[in-house]
């Protein structure tokens, strides 16, 4: 016979898994291409929609995600390599189409939540990319943006030189935010980055996260202090909502 | 033929290994006269180094970090240089990017680096000098101006380097 902790505790579960909704995959058809979307459902009225262009992998998005879609911000995860079946390198970002992504941004808008995008790495071109295209085909507007450790520059930035981004900087005028590792020398360069982006009208906030490198939830050789950041990434997400102007959080 | 297919191997390897070594070919010269910046900062005995003090000397200002891989391999090859400069007057000053004491100290004690090391926690001079990668390399010409930028990794030591630096002291 089970005694009433036990009893206690099945309710518990019972609750916790009645509020916490599996995630589905989508398909979303364009013009282009049929793009596979992990969708985190929520019940909130925040949706993110990120590119993480992996192929169907990144584990730590995936429990981030996971975590958001528990506190009501629902996640779109599409996977834009896997679409145009192209290797997981820098060059291919090039060949995804922009109307593919305005495309996917469509669909999140239909939900009728305000959609926010999110990239990491080079795929925050992806993002830029497709802001710009969005607001000069004059739709329902996006709310903001979070890049991850942006990387952006078109090539290797020459000592003493500013360096040259690539042409997506500075064409959207989405508030954005920028998040940056402390312990990349990229941090030095947020600054012109986000003076950058501020040229074409965005509200650019920039937040440095101490003792993590560029990454730092990719890693294989995680440090403590990138373990714990990766551990309380949707808490670093919901933060960079708010300062985005988001309350329905 | 097999020969042959030895000998392309070989051709191949030593080609992919030149590809990953970045040689005194990518110094990129600044032919202008570009005055350095100023650099007043501590080094980990907390004495301050400023580099107009250096004037007549062949000075190269490296931005690195004990995070960056690229930085951490060639150091030693920064100790060796530093004998083959022989009695050229030659400095190196070599500014962490915003790191702790307590981040580069066991990194300085491993390595025993035979130069100065800077101090720039708050990266004051990473802004004034527009460093956004590392390692990234300044090769100051003793009248005070820029000679030659580099970025990335490379083999201090080389000959074709030392005798580059060694020129530029003329």
């Amino acid at each position: 016979m089970m005694n009433f902790r036990t009893v206690l505790l099945y309710i518990l579960l019972l609750l916790f898994a009645a509020n916490v909704q599996a995630k589905v995959i989508k398909n979303i058809e364009t013009e282009d291409a049929d793009i596979e979307v992990r969708v985190f459902p929520a019940e909130g009225n925040v949706l993110l929609l990120g590119f993480p262009c992996d192929e169907g992998k990144s584990i730590a998005e995936e429990r981030t995600a996971q975590s958001l879609s528990e506190d009501g911000v629902e996640v779109w995860m599409p996977d834009m390599l896997g679409g145009f079946m192209l290797p997981k390198v820098r060059s291919s970002l090039a060949d995804i189409p922009t109307e593919t992504i305005t495309a996917i941004i469509a669909e999140a808008l239909k939900t009728g939540k305000k959609v926010y995008l999110i990239a990491s790495g080079p795929d925050t071109e992806l993002v830029l990319r497709a802001a710009s295209q969005w607001e000069a085909e004059d739709h329902e507007p996006v709310a903001g943006a979070i890049l991850m450790f942006p990387r952006l520059y078109k090539d290797t930035p020459v000592p003493g030189e500013v360096p040259e981004y690539v042409d997506a900087v500075g064409k959207t005028q989405l508030p954005i935010m920028l998040l940056e590792g402390g312990r990349t020398p990229n941090r030095w360069g947020l600054n012109t980055l986000s003076n950058e982006l501020q040229k074409s009208g965005s509200d650019v906030t920039s937040k440095v996260i101490p003792k993590v490198r560029g990454y730092f939830f990719k890693r294989q050789d995680a440090n403590r202090s990138e373990d714990v950041v990766t551990s309380q990434m949707a808490g670093l997400i919901k933060v960079s909502l708010f300062y985005l102007g988001e309350s329905e959080i | 033929m097999y020969k042959q297919i030895y000998l392309s191997i070989l051709l191949l390897t030593l080609s992919v290994l030149s590809q990953g070594m970045v040689h005194a070919a990518n110094l990129k010269p600044v032919t202008n006269e570009v005055a350095a910046p100023s650099l007043t900062l501590k080094d980990l005995q907390g004495d301050i180094h400023d580099l107009k003090d250096y004037r007549g000397q062949v000075v190269l200002v490296q931005f690195w970090a004990t995070y960056c891989g690229p930085c951490r391999k060639e150091m030693p090859s920064m100790n060796k240089m530093m004998s083959k400069m022989g009695d050229t007057p030659f400095k190196i000053l070599a500014v962490d990017m915003g790191e702790s004491e307590a981040e580069v100290r066991p990194f300085v004690e491993e390595v025993k680096p035979e130069f100065t090391i800077l101090m720039d926690e708050e990266g004051k001079s990473i802004e004034d000098w527009r460093v956004f990668a590392a390692p990234s390399n300044f090769i100051i010409g003793p009248d005070g101006n820029i000679k030659y930028t580099l970025f990335g990794g490379v083999e201090w030591d080389s000959d074709e380097l030392v005798d580059k630096l060694k020129a530029l002291a003329k």
